[in-house]
């Protein structure tokens, strides 16, 4: 237990310092923490999947706590949360099975515990199941049985200590780490090839002698632009994304992949888009609604896309899908970056001296580093699972995520007064 | 032969203290076990429901406990049957609006709720019995206000539960009628909590300075701003007058109780002071498939004028309101009219629009709050999908 909280803090301490920086590298560092976590856990055999699920929130609300604006966190630990429910869900599906083929051998004791709620082994993993995913209207009036029918399992489970050897209890707690740890392992490779499997779809979306534009450095554009230089001939134009100018890697990067590329500054993307085609982008989160939050500038790319009719692309990984909706995300969602970055200090230091005056200086400079993109500018969402509208994202977010894992952190509306 | 029969509750109403005595075969017409006073005879007016033995029969073993001629027609042995049983004769609209009248209550619930009165009441003895009567009732209800959409919404998805709920889960029937009455009845408290949940998924949509516009009187939308008066957020609402239901007195009396400030606007001058709005918030009648909704007259307007002003629009609705309707335009609803006051006579040659609602379509709708989550409009026909197919 002592090492896993000390890897815990370290990786704490690396949010809150920004020493680990962008969501892959974010994704993949909690993933591996998380699975730590549960490897080395140690909990009752009982009811193991709940055990598991504190434990991970527990580590999981600190992380989010460190870095609340890198989604990223709170996307993989909801994930992960979401693997432990899936797989408690199919052991205990198979399980129950099991259970039941027994209980017919010696049926009248079993009928008189199970005398209350006649439910058969189909119904209560269905229950489960609906509970497993986002409350629906079919499952409105059928509130109480999810309950009971989990009780009832559990339950069931502590009966059968009784009846059949507690080393089948123990390979089954065992079953559970070992197939959340596999899932998880799934995770990390799927974090890992995410660009990739991105990068496959790019001859459907790139057609011959088509003008692309594009913002700042993103690892998946490039990928996605270099598959598809491979059977098709293009330009690109990069704007040079003020003020870390990656724009400007990303330029020599694909000179060296022998595409022809311009470079632009933002100020004048609105006046090259006319001749532009589509414009594909990659992007910090995309939120529940279909809205992402991208590198700044990109909502004004995104106007002017929209202006033009231009088709405005974003390519994400899934890790990058975050089951939130954003109430305030130029505030809530943004890092302000020093100011260094935009103003030499040497030459403002007056201008920006808390010495002088009243104290309160009169230059401000603000260095956002994200934008809101709201959904109905975007044309398309290209993910690892394929090509999707932004009305779309919902779906995809009640494949990942659990329903009781929004909100991770407790003591969520206490009131303030 | 002690099978639980289907009238179990009200064998137990009937709180038979003796056995039942020796079942005679009901094909003989003559009285022939002898009829106790008491438990014999209310035994009889049990098996009377169970139509096991027609009320005939019953009317002439009346007469000779009696000792008088066989009481005619049967009128009176209804009447008997009638007096033995808890409440009188059995309306499903009686129930409706027994419901309706509790002040917290939405008229879908209040539905809900007669609809399983209507089980518990029943006498049919197999599941296919049982959803015909409900049907029935179901249909009785819906004729009572043809223009109610969520009283449709509400109907329609109890008897999609009815219909759910089959063998395939209980071997008894009992077991089954029970559960469902349960649900039924708990449906009351879902509603309570489904305000609750719409409330507090709302909470964050609401910053600190903020102005709200809100059209119509919505006692979701009065969750909402008491949910976030009370937890200490500042903000101010513009209501709408509503004419001509004048639900924006109404609402803004409701408003300064609870001490937040309100500022009343004739309908007309909403494009006027919508550059100060930060949001429009609106309740709905009924939630359509394709994620549009239907609210009192002028939705529509207000919404139009939002979206080209880049305000967004929230919508707060309890998820038993999600219709089955796909209107492509205004005249795709069904009429829903009331006569308009203009407090002068108007000349009976001017033709005067007395529909109560239109329908706003998706694409000027931002966000639904609903108790299943906060919604995107196309979400709302995935949601009616999995519950009807």
């Amino acid at each position: 237990m002592p090492d896993v909280q000390a890897s815990v803090n370290e990786l704490i301490s690396k949010l809150k310092r920004r020493q680990v920086e962008g969501s892959h590298a974010t994704a993949k560092e909690t993933a591996i923490l998380l699975r730590t976590v549960v490897s080395q856990h140690r909990g009752p055999n009982a009811n193991q999947a709940s055990s598991f699920i504190d434990a991970v929130k527990a580590v999981g609300s600190q992380l989010i706590t460190a870095n609340p604006v890198e989604l990223a966190v709170g996307n993989i630990v909801r994930r992960v949360l979401h693997i432990i429910r899936e797989e408690d869900l199919s052991l205990a599906t198979t399980g129950i099975g099991g259970l039941s083929v027994s209980a017919g051998s010696d049926d009248d004791d079993e009928t008189d515990r199970n005398g209350r709620l006649m439910l058969s082994a189909a119904s209560v993993a269905a229950a489960s199941r609906s509970a497993l995913r986002a409350p629906s209207l079919h499952t409105l009036l059928e509130d109480l049985p999810d309950q009971s029918g989990s009780h009832h399992t559990s339950s069931s489970g502590g009966d059968s200590e009784g009846k059949s050897k507690s080393a089948d209890k123990n390979s089954k707690s065992w079953k559970l780490k070992q197939s959340v740890i596999e899932a998880i392992n799934e995770l990390i490779e799927d974090i890992d090839n995410c660009h990739a499997q991105i990068a496959e779809q790019a001859l459907e979306h790139i057609h011959q002698n088509e003008v692309i534009l594009t913002l700042g450095r993103s690892r998946t554009v490039r990928q996605f632009l270099c598959e598809a230089k491979k059977k098709r001939s293009f330009q690109v134009f990069v704007a040079e994304g003020a003020p870390r100018y990656q724009g400007h890697v990303l330029a020599k990067e694909l000179v060296a992949k022998d595409l022809q590329t311009t470079v632009i500054t933002d100020s004048a993307v609105f006046a090259m888009i006319s001749r532009v085609n589509m414009v594909i982008v990659g992007a910090h989160a995309i939120m529940a609604n279909g809205g992402i939050i991208a590198p700044v500038g990109l909502n004004m790319v995104a106007l002017a896309a929209k202006r033009h009719a231009v088709p405005f692309v974003v390519v994400a990984g899934s890790h990058k899908l975050c089951p939130l909706y954003p109430h305030n995300p130029e505030v809530l969602l943004n890092d302000l970056k020093s100011p260094s970055d935009l103003l030499d200090f040497g030459e403002f230091s007056d201008c920006m001296d808390y010495g002088s005056g009243n104290g309160a200086p009169l230059l401000h400079v603000v260095n956002p580093t994200f934008d809101y993109v709201p959904p109905q500018l975007v044309s398309l969402f290209i993910t690892d699972t394929g090509g999707h509208n932004p009305s779309y994202m919902y779906r995809l977010i009640a494949d990942y995520y659990s329903a009781d894992d929004l909100v991770v952190q407790q003591q969520r509306f206490a009131s303030r007064k | 032969m002690l099978r639980p029969s289907a009238s179990f509750i009200l064998d137990q109403r009937e709180s038979l203290s003796s056995p039942p005595p020796n079942l005679a075969p009901p094909a003989t017409m003559a009285p022939k076990p002898p009829i106790q006073a008491g438990s014999g005879a209310g035994y009889y007016a049990a098996r009377a429901e169970h139509h096991a033995v027609s009320s005939h029969w019953l009317a002439q073993a009346q007469a000779a406990v009696d000792g008088g001629p066989a009481k005619p027609g049967l009128s009176e042995s209804h009447g008997d049957r009638h007096r033995d049983r808890e409440n009188a004769s059995f309306s499903v609209i009686d129930e409706f609006n027994f419901w309706r009248k509790k002040p917290d209550l939405a008229e879908a619930v209040a539905a809900i709720m007669a609809l399983a009165a209507v089980i518990r009441t029943s006498e049919a003895t197999t599941m296919m019995e049982l959803e015909i009567e409900l049907k029935k009732a179901s249909d009785t209800l819906k004729s009572w206000d043809t223009t109610s959409i969520s009283l449709s919404a509400g109907c329609d998805l109890f008897m999609r539960h009815v219909t759910r709920t089959s063998a395939l889960e209980y071997e008894d029937f009992d077991a089954a009628k029970a559960r469902l009455i349960e649900r039924g009845e708990r449906f009351g408290e879902i509603s309570l909590r489904a305000r609750k949940t719409i409330a507090m998924l709302s909470q964050d949509f609401i910053f600190d300075g903020c102005t709200i516009l809100v059209h119509g009187f919505s006692r979701v939308v009065l969750e909402v701003l008491r949910l976030a008066a009370s937890s200490g957020k500042l903000f101010r609402v513009f209501c709408t007058e509503g004419r001509p239901d004048k639900t924006g007195l109404r609402l803004s009396t409701e408003l300064v109780g609870l001490g937040i400030p309100v500022k009343l606007l004739i309908d007309s001058a909403v494009a006027y002071n919508i550059d100060e709005v930060d949001m429009v918030f609106v309740g709905a009648d009924g939630v359509v498939e394709s994620g549009g909704i239907i609210n009192m007259m002028g939705t529509y307007q207000i919404a139009l004028v939002a979206h080209s002003m880049n305000k967004p629009v929230y919508v707060a609705a309890e998820s038993y309101k999600f219709a089955r309707l796909y209107p492509l335009d205004q005249k795709d609803l069904a009429p829903a009219l009331r006569s308009v006051d203009f407090g002068v006579p108007v000349p009976t040659a001017v033709e005067v629009e007395t529909s109560a609602r239109d329908y706003t379509p998706p694409q000027y709708l931002t966000l639904l709050f609903t108790d299943l989550g906060v919604l995107t409009p196309s979400v709302v026909s995935d949601e009616l999908i999995q519950l009807y197919l």
